[in-house]
């Protein structure tokens, strides 16, 4: 008797479907993926407002400042007092004066003399926040010299 | 001459070497896959306060200034809405929508004056942000309810100089 051998004893896969599925996953995540750099940091819990929306046109200098609380992990606060998160640094908001003195003179040495006055101040504060606090804040901005400010707000499209 | 042809099935066929663009792909794949934050949108209110507007008050009066005035309770959240002299009551969405509506009367009778119309909001020291905010937000403007598109009311919004709480 004469036995038909099969091609090959190696069994091979199709491998269109599979690769047809991860290419589209990668089209995907690339596409999600925004590699824009934000200076949004997220220990702050922002506002929610049905009004904010993200502005048409992206504002050339800002000057994005943090302020928040300490959370430890269960979401209570560690300080009662708020901070501005600079990095890995936490200033308490009544002491940042000389910070915005020194971001004042960044701007200026960066794009020429007096152009801290087109620079936008965006206060990203979290909802706990004292008012009283971020007007200090915007105080102490003016103080250094600026004079656009904004204020940030996570959108909300449902009530509330 | 002699063409030497691959033996038998294998003529003709060409094998493209899968495995390395699979690897490639799958790492390609995980990098992204890791990479991603998702970002909620975020927005943003303008905030309107010149150099010295306290000072320079005096020179110049703004025509319609609007005082939308903040009460706090201790422990931060909202007290009292005080439009002008009218109080707008305590309950978080309602008095924010009674005070959008005081808006709406307001830029409506003005005919087209809201762009010189700015609100100074006046918030106790200790009030949370969020009802700043929801101030904020509701003088600005509003959703309109049928084409979901935001209507906006009056652009110019400051804040008065901080109550600190020895000195109120």
């Amino acid at each position: 008797m004469r036995i038909k051998r099969a091609a090959s004893s190696v069994v091979e896969a199709d491998m269109t479907p599979m690769i047809d599925m991860t290419f589209q996953l990668i089209a995907f995540f690339m596409i999600v993926t925004n590699f824009e750099q934000t200076q949004a940091d997220e220990r702050v819990k922002l506002p929610a407002d049905q009004l904010a929306r993200p502005p048409l046109v992206p504002r050339e200098d800002e000057l994005v400042l943090n302020v928040g609380f300490i959370r430890n992990t269960k979401g209570e606060k560690v300080d009662p007092d708020p901070f501005v998160f600079l990095g890995d640094e936490n200033v308490r908001v009544m002491d940042y004066g000389p910070y915005l003195k020194r971001e004042r003179q960044v701007a200026d040495l960066k794009h020429g003399d007096g152009a801290h006055k087109n620079m936008t101040v965006v206060i990203r504060a979290d909802y706990e926040v004292p008012t009283g606090l971020i007007q200090e804040l915007i105080k102490l901005s003016q103080e250094a010299g600026f004079e656009k400010f904004s204020f940030k707000a996570k959108s909300d499209d449902g009530a509330g | 001459m002699k063409i030497r042809r691959g033996s038998g099935e294998d003529a003709g066929k060409v094998d493209i070497q899968m495995a390395p663009m699979i690897d490639v792909v799958f790492q390609l794949l995980i990098f992204f896959m890791l990479t991603l934050k998702i970002v909620a949108p975020e927005g943003d209110f303008n905030i309107n306060m010149p150099i010295g507007s306290a000072a320079a008050a005096s020179d110049e009066p703004p025509p319609l200034d609007i005082k939308v005035r903040l009460l706090a309770n201790p422990d931060g959240t909202l007290g009292q809405v005080v439009f002008g002299n009218r109080p707008l009551g305590n309950d978080a969405p309602a008095c924010f929508d009674r005070l959008n509506l005081e808006i709406v009367g307001l830029v409506g009778s003005g005919g087209g004056f809201a762009d010189d119309m700015s609100v100074e909001i006046d918030a106790d020291y200790n009030l949370n942000y969020e009802y700043t905010i929801k101030a904020i937000s509701s003088c600005t403007g509003r959703i309109d309810p049928v084409t979901q598109q935001p209507v906006r009311y009056i652009e110019k919004i400051k804040l008065a100089p901080p109550r600190r709480p020895g000195e109120a």
